[in-house]
């Protein structure tokens, strides 16, 4: 930052941010208002198992595009007639490597 | 010898007589006897001796009882009369004896009590008569008595060997003793007239001590005992002297319990009780009496005024806080059962006085301090005055109740605040010991609250700002307060509490991770840097948004003012509008202009110039000045700004809460409640199928943990059909029917 010459140095404040702290929140990046194709409960509450949304009970995304709460679609992989599909369309279930 | 020697015959010596002819008076039977048989013994010769039998038996003289009972008389009008006994009484004891082995006793016990019955009737007329009147009279009558019993030992001590003898082995007489006190007591019966004037003048002697005189109670001591002795106490005293003591005690009761303040009433009493109770009974009284005398006491100086005495004295001395007195009738009363009373006052003082604390409005800002003060006054009267009751506990605790949910909502939210001002950092004025026992205090009061739902928005509201803009005093306490939510409402409450922070310590693992190296920024490279931010954010979470609080933003930055360096600890929006003041192509701004620039929404921002132009570090200079921001005002750089501290905290109006944050915290807690009615309503519906309005309304309040009124409920079941969770029944609109 240069020092002006053509206005007096006592006219302009000298600020220097030392910190900053801003808080955020997040929420998931899906349609708001949209519901887990299992429960049937919003994204951004939790699976019908925890108690508290948040980190603690986190989305999946599938590369067939479908969406779940992580818990419900264990549970879902884990029953004998889910033969691994995603529920939805009946595809083999991928999780997708990096949600765009 | 005399002739009275001849009649001096002991019974032995007259039966011996009258079978040997040993006539020598003088000589002892026994050392004759022997003689005799040793010389039966000794001479060898049968020498007979022949024991004949009186040819005339010996007689008494002729009028030998009469004139000895004369000779007795005549000592027992001497005895009575206070005169000097003529003879010695050994004699008059021995002539006693002699009519007793003449089998005369019969008589003679006959004669003596006429003797003494006429001398108590001449006694008593003469009492009767006595014209004396109060205590003079009254030390007659203790005289009379005195010289009675005197009298009677004395005539006893003569006729001895009568009372042993005649006495003892016949049934159905009185012993002398007895005699005396029996002839005397059924005198005193028939005096009715001088009996009740010893009785009255006694207890008049009593009302005079009571009224406050001293009087002569060995006096009394001794007119009482003539009662007892007589067993005439019960019969004669007890009941005038009981009437009497309640006559008097009703005039004062009633006089004093107007006239007199509470505390000096009840003082009184208290030594009215010690005076009848201990005094009395220890001076004169009969302890037979004291139970009935003091419940007399009690009934007149308490029982009739147990309402006027609470009436006029609970509530100044509760206010006064006058706990001796408090204890003193606490124990009063509860000798004549009006605990229950007690406690209704109680009760009704605790609910006005604290009513009017929660209810006048322009006391809000103190309202938590005062009732956590009144809170501590009363635990402490509970504990020294009334002796711990939990009976007087649970109407304490019922009183608060009710008076704390009397204004709705607004206790529950002042609760929460009380608690974020005492948490958050520069209140150094309590140490950690101190700050803990306040908030278990604040947490008692927080028991009391029925819509704790209003008291966990505004706390969970607080304790977020508290964490985000690092004002919280100590993590510790924090954690503590937690903790004592969490037993007093279970983890459900505090869940989400807790949640918070986690967040903080995620957070701080996250910014660990992050450096922005370049902290010099000018106010458009923020964004920038923000960007950079979220990216670095996206990185670490996947599938996540990022929404930014700018408001609760804050900022450390260093000023360089001429007179001297300072470090700001400032909102992020005063830092923005601080950042354009570095542009030095201007040397001021107008409020328009400054809108423009930092695109804050006019509230905020004429809120942050305001912090920055009129508060107590005015960085800013407005023109023209005033305490007021306009949209037509301009800001320049103040260069004679000077502080005393080095580092200076002009944030604090984020911590304010503005009125929408408070309408929309209120808000958001009555959201939930229409929620929570909604769920309920369906929940029970569910299980019921089918229920009357009524019904349903009853089970609501039952299960709803905050206060709702039956208006609000019906517009939810309205919504609740309209959504068609439910139906009315065809047949009875009153009823309802749950639609699966």
């Amino acid at each position: 930052m240069g020092r002006s010459r053509s206005r007096p140095l006592s006219l302009t404040m000298k600020i220097k941010v030392n910190t900053w702290t801003v808080p955020a929140y997040w929420s998931w990046d899906v349609e708001n208002e949209d519901v887990c194709g299992i429960c049937q409960v919003a994204y951004d509450a939790c699976c019908p198992t925890c108690t508290v949304p948040g980190d603690g009970c986190p989305l999946i995304w599938g590369e067939c595009s479908h969406v779940f709460h992580m818990h419900c679609l264990i549970k879902w992989l884990n029953a004998p007639n889910s033969q691994e599909q995603c529920p939805m369309d009946r595809t083999p279930w991928k999780t997708a490597a990096a949600h765009s | 010898m005399s002739q009275r020697s001849d009649s001096d015959h002991s019974p032995a010596n007259v039966k011996l007589g009258f079978v040997t002819p040993v006539t020598t008076p003088s000589n002892g039977n026994t050392s004759n006897s022997k003689l005799l048989s040793g010389n039966l013994r000794t001479k060898a010769a049968p020498k007979k001796l022949i024991i004949r039998n009186f040819k005339v038996k010996p007689q008494l003289p002729p009028n030998y009882e009469d004139e000895t009972w004369d000779r007795l008389k005549r000592a027992v009008h001497a005895i009575q009369n206070h005169e000097k006994v003529p003879e010695s009484l050994e004699t008059l004891y021995k002539s006693c004896e002699n009519l007793c082995h003449h089998k005369m006793a019969d008589r003679l016990y006959t004669r003596l009590r006429e003797e003494c019955e006429k001398h108590v009737q001449v006694e008593l007329q003469k009492l009767s008569s006595n014209s004396k009147t109060g205590v003079f009279f009254l030390e007659t009558v203790s005289q009379t008595w005195a010289d009675y019993c005197n009298q009677m030992i004395m005539i006893r001590s003569i006729f001895l060997y009568l009372d042993r003898t005649y006495v003892l082995q016949s049934s159905g007489i009185f012993s002398l003793w007895d005699m005396g006190l029996e002839l005397f007591r059924s005198q005193l019966l028939q005096e009715t007239s001088l009996r009740d004037k010893i009785v009255e003048g006694s207890i008049d002697v009593i009302t005079t001590e009571r009224s406050g005189d001293t009087i002569n109670s060995s006096l009394l001591q001794s007119l009482i005992r003539i009662f007892i002795d007589l067993s005439l106490y019960h019969e004669v005293f007890e009941e005038p002297f009981l009437r009497r003591t309640q006559l008097f005690y009703r005039s004062e009761g009633e006089k004093l319990v107007h006239s007199l303040d509470m505390a000096e009433y009840l003082q009184h009493v208290d030594q009215r009780l010690k005076e009848e109770g201990v005094e009395r009974i220890n001076a004169y009284i009969d302890p037979s009496s004291k139970p009935k005398l003091i419940k007399l006491v009690e009934a007149e100086l308490l029982e009739r005024h147990v309402d006027t005495i609470l009436e006029k004295g609970f509530q100044p001395l509760l206010e006064d806080n006058r706990k001796d007195i408090l204890a003193l009738m606490y124990r009063l009363l509860s000798r004549v059962h009006a605990l229950d009373k007690l406690r209704t006052y109680f009760f009704d003082s605790l609910k006005k006085t604290g009513g009017a604390i929660v209810t006048d409005e322009s006391r809000d800002s103190t309202m938590v301090q005062s009732l956590l003060a009144y809170k501590q006054k009363i635990d402490s009267i509970l504990a020294d005055t009334f002796d711990h009751n939990s009976q007087f506990a649970n109407s304490m605790r019922e009183a608060f109740e009710s008076f704390i949910n009397s204004r709705q909502n607004k206790p529950a939210e002042l609760i929460a605040k009380f608690v974020d001002s005492r948490l958050r950092s520069g209140n150094k004025t309590a140490t950690d010991e101190e700050l803990e026992s306040l908030l278990d205090r604040v947490l008692i009061l927080f028991r009391f609250i029925h819509g704790k739902d209003v008291f966990e928005a505004f706390y969970k509201r607080d304790l977020a700002k508290r964490l985000l803009l690092g004002k919280s005093a100590s993590i510790d306490a924090e954690k503590s307060m937690l903790s004592k939510m969490k037993t007093e409402c279970g983890p459900g409450f505090t869940s989400k509490l807790e949640g918070m922070f986690k967040d903080i310590d995620i957070s701080r693992d996250l910014m660990s991770n992050f450096k922005l190296n370049n902290l010099f920024i000018p106010y458009d490279k923020m964004a920038n840097s923000q960007e950079v931010f979220k990216n670095f954010y996206m990185s670490k979470h996947n599938g996540r948004r990022l929404m930014w609080q700018n408001n609760l933003g804050h900022c450390v930055v260093k000023a360089t003012f001429p007179k001297g360096k300072k470090e700001l600890l400032v909102s992020l929006f005063q830092t923005v509008v601080l950042l354009l003041f570095n542009d030095q192509k201007r040397d001021h701004l107008t409020y328009n202009e400054i809108k423009e620039l930092t695109n804050i929404e006019d509230k905020e921002l004429s809120r942050t110039l305001q912090s920055l132009a009129c508060g107590n570090s005015r960085v800013l200079k407005k023109n023209p000045p005033g305490r007021d921001v306009n949209s037509s005002d301009t800001f320049s750089y103040n260069e004679t700004f000077t502080a005393s501290l080095y580092r200076l905290k002009i944030n604090t109006i984020q911590l304010k809460e503005t009125v929408e944050e408070n309408t929309r915290t209120r808000e958001g807690v009555f959201q939930d409640r229409q929620y929570q009615v909604d769920a309920a309503i369906v929940r029970i519906m569910k299980t019921r199928k089918s229920l009357s309005h009524n019904m349903l309304i009853n089970e609501l309040f039952e299960q709803l943990r905050f206060p709702v009124k039956a208006t609000d409920i019906k517009k939810r079941i309205e919504s609740l059909i309209d959504r068609e969770y439910m139906e009315r029944e065809s047949e009875d609109s009153s009823s309802y029917r749950y639609l699966a």
